[in-house]
């Protein structure tokens, strides 16, 4: 343990980088997780996606730059890096794992700086290199990204306090549950969207029937239907509830 | 009350609207189909029209009779068209006969239509055939049909110096024949040579014999091209004999393929020999240019390799593509419709007069033109029933700057001439092929002043730019349209950048030097200090402890 380590916030993340292994348990020890730092991170991760596809130079840029789109940008930076901390967490607390969900999306945060640091000197390199100069650009992405799990690996390590296979099972998992968490919002997100479809069908539906009627007529009517179902609904439920507790009532009597 | 002036303002006015309006329409009427290009991306975009329709040409037109399913056209060297007519059913004995071989000039002016075929000149091979057939060793259905003095559906025809040879398919036999005419003024051919099914243990016994196209190279070889066989074209030498086969395909690297690949290197012979072989998809059509480089192509709906090949004589593909990824003909896109996919099926290939090489999609009706260097250069024509359009086509030909189509099922000939457009990218491809960047550059322009997508003119203004080195300018046009040409461009640039500013740059990297070291000191005298610090205070604690 070192004695100097009362570093502003923002210096924890370089410190870490510099001591991959015992960065992060000073990191504990000294409590120092700043979910504003992380947050940062995260940003600069996203920014640097974005800089990836538009910023590298043309002679190595096999991105199609003739649309951009920046959905997918935000699902391969930010949705992937939330998706890996829930899924982390919700596998570690399951199997021992001592991390909350503010510590692990700390330390996954940190361990990403080496990755924008390579990302950042990739697009400055491939403006400079030519085509044949490729195998530089490689270098710096396999170190980087290399150290990057590295520092991954010895945040999760220290965040749980697992052993070695524990972290590595718990992290090849914890992608098996990213994959389940993607599929089920899918799912839920496609469920949405028939309801959406549904109630979008009436509405034109009864458009078509009253051409007459204003729109905010229709809605309000709508919306007063789908009140009235619940509500409905509600009462029927309750009123059946009752009905049960009535008859267990009569049983015990 | 409206002035005169100005009444006579609005009447000027309204004619010269409906003038614009009236030649608008006409501009946009002449063709039924619009040119287009694909751009580095892969997309099409649209271009002009490199080809246009000259006219349609039918049988009545040429004076020989309607024309049924005419399948082969071919210009000879003193420009005669030969057309065979492949399901012609003729005057004299209208079972025995189904087919013919029409000869015009290029302007389409009758010369003779070749109706049968004249043995006298051949009456050895006929005795030897005779004796063949009375010893049993060849049948009667055999004897018959390569000895029919008719054609039975030639679909392929050739011409070299004066001796046609016909692909006379049903009868399964190549003749070769010099034409004339009878008393009688009706057409006949007398033959030299017939080629007949080998009879050698190299030729597969299964296999049948029914020649689809023919070429001849300037040995005098001859290559049959056989749909049912994968090996590639049958060879027969200038006396009939068999040689062997010529220019196979690939085949297809499939993942089943690539499996099977991996399971033989584990499997017994006995389990090998029990396997489903993969052949290579057979080729479908040829051409032959003047420097003896034979073209195939290949009509495949589901194949990507070798859908078009140009070999040299020993059979090996210089359309390769070295290192990079290999060339496509054809439409990029497959087209979706209905539960039916549509791709292109290159069914026949010209190579004109400067290298330039026609493919006739079957699935789009289209004619693709290539330049010696695989670069796609124009589209035209298309499927549909209008003038420049056809519903079944056949084969494709080409004459000086004429591109001629032959459509099956309309049974006509469509003369494509090619545009000012046309002819000014055809020269600046030629200055282009040739090395001549720097008198390719005007027509370059000309060409991007008429139509900015056309992709090809950036490539050859970068590298005269290039050439002359004038980097900058090479490398915009280079941007986003070629990246071998802006790199090598972008190299030359970024060394005269560096020598030019060589000052600068060293003054940049002894200054980060200096400032490395005077930031480090710094830092290490700061730590030292508060090491000495803690050490201080930990002394104090010990001796307060010990005190």
């Amino acid at each position: 343990m070192r004695f100097d380590l009362d570093l502003p916030a923002w210096q924890w993340p370089f410190y870490v980088m510099r001591h991959p292994f015992e960065g992060y348990e000073d990191l504990r020890w000294k409590k120092a997780y700043n979910m504003k730092v992380a947050m940062v991170i995260v940003v600069l991760f996203f920014l640097v996606t974005i800089a990836d596809q538009v910023l590298t130079g043309f002679l190595h840029n096999y991105t199609m730059v003739k649309v951009f789109n920046i959905v997918p940008i935000i699902i391969n930076s930010i949705v992937l890096f939330f998706t890996w901390v829930i899924g982390n967490w919700a596998l570690c607390t399951l199997f021992n794992g001592e991390g909350t969900m503010r510590n692990i999306c700390v330390n996954t945060a940190y361990a990403l700086v080496p990755y924008i640091i390579g990302k950042v000197v990739n697009i400055i390199l491939s403006n400079c290199l030519t085509r044949d100069e490729y195998m530089f650009l490689n270098f710096v992405t396999y170190i980087t990204v290399g150290y990057s799990i590295l520092l991954l690996f010895s945040g999760m390590k220290t965040v749980h306090q697992y052993n070695f296979w524990q972290t590595i099972l718990s992290m090849l998992f914890t992608i098996v549950a990213m994959v389940i968490i993607i599929i089920l919002t899918v799912l839920l997100v496609s469920l949405f969207q028939q309801v959406y479809l549904f109630v979008y069908a009436i509405y034109t539906e009864l458009l078509y029937r009253n051409p007459s009627m204003s729109s905010v007529a229709l809605i309000a009517i709508m919306v007063g239907v789908i009140a009235a179902v619940v509500a409905i609904i509600c009462v029927a439920y309750t009123a059946f509830e009752k009905a049960q507790i009535r008859k267990e009532q009569k049983k015990l009597h | 009350m409206p002035s005169i002036k100005r009444i006579a303002r609005r009447v000027v006015s309204a004619v010269l609207a409906a003038a614009v309006l009236c030649t608008s329409a006409v501009a946009f009427a002449d063709e039924p189909y619009m040119g287009y290009n694909y751009d580095w991306w892969g997309d099409p975009v649209p271009s002009q029209n490199g080809y246009v329709v000259d006219k349609v040409v039918s049988g009545q037109d040429i004076g020989c009779g309607s024309l049924t399913t005419p399948a082969d056209l071919f210009f000879d060297d003193e420009e005669q068209l030969y057309i065979a007519d492949s399901a012609y059913v003729g005057n004299f004995d209208s079972k025995a006969q189904k087919g013919r071989i029409v000869v015009t000039d290029k302007d389409f002016n009758l010369i003779n239509t070749i109706e049968y075929l004249d043995f006298s000149g051949k009456q050895e091979w006929l005795d030897e055939k005779k004796a063949a057939l009375d010893s049993g060793s060849m049948d009667e259905e055999r004897y018959q049909k390569e000895t029919n003095i008719y054609f039975n559906t030639p679909t392929g025809v050739f011409v070299d110096e004066g001796n046609i040879y016909v692909a006379d398919s049903e009868n399964n036999r190549v003749v070769q024949f010099k034409p004339d005419k009878d008393a009688n003024g009706i057409g006949y051919g007398k033959v030299d040579e017939v080629y007949t099914r080998p009879e050698g243990i190299y030729y597969d016994a299964n296999t049948t014999f029914k020649p689809e196209k023919v070429l001849v190279d300037a040995a005098k070889n001859v290559y049959v091209c056989i749909t049912t066989i994968t090996r590639g074209a049958v060879v027969f030498s200038r006396e009939g004999e068999f040689n062997g086969y010529y220019g196979a395909n690939r085949v297809e690297k499939t993942g089943e393929v690539i499996l099977n690949a991996f399971w033989k290197l584990i499997m017994t012979t006995e389990q090998i020999k029990r396997m489903k072989r993969s052949v290579p998809v057979e080729i479908t059509n040829f051409d032959i240019d003047s420097d003896n480089f034979v073209y195939t192509v290949t009509k495949s709906k589901n194949s990507d390799t070798d859908i078009l090949k140009k070999m040299n004589s020993a059979g090996t593909n210089i359309f390769i593509n070295l290192g990079y990824n290999e060339y496509t003909f054809g439409d990029a896109l497959v087209k979706y419709y209905r539960g039916t996919t549509y791709s292109s099926q290159i069914c026949d290939v010209d190579v004109g007069p400067h290298g330039e090489i026609n493919l006739l999609d079957l699935t789009t009706g289209r004619v693709f033109q290539y330049d010696d260097e695989c670069t796609l250069l124009f589209v035209f024509g298309g499927n549909s029933d209008q003038k420049g359009t056809f519903t079944n086509v056949n084969a494709v030909e080409s004459l000086g700057t004429n591109v001629y189509v032959l459509d099956s099922r309309k049974s006509s000939i469509t003369v494509f001439k090619r545009t000012e457009f046309g002819s000014i990218v055809q020269e600046a491809m030629s200055l282009f092929n040739a090395g001549k960047y720097e008198e390719s550059i005007e027509p370059w322009n000309e060409v991007l002043r008429r139509d900015s997508n056309y992709w090809m003119a950036y490539i050859g203004l970068g590298n005269a730019y290039l050439n002359a080195k004038d980097y900058e300018n090479a490398m915009d046009y280079f941007y986003m349209q070629s990246r071998s040409g802006y790199s090598d461009a972008f190299k030359s640039w970024r060394m005269n950048f560096i020598r030019d500013n060589f000052t600068i740059f060293a003054v940049v990297i002894i200054l980060i030097f200096v400032a490395i070291y005077v930031i480090s000191s710094i830092r290490g005298k700061k730590r030292a200090k508060k090491r000495a610090a803690a050490d201080k205070i930990l002394r104090e604690q010990q001796k307060k402890e010990e005190g």
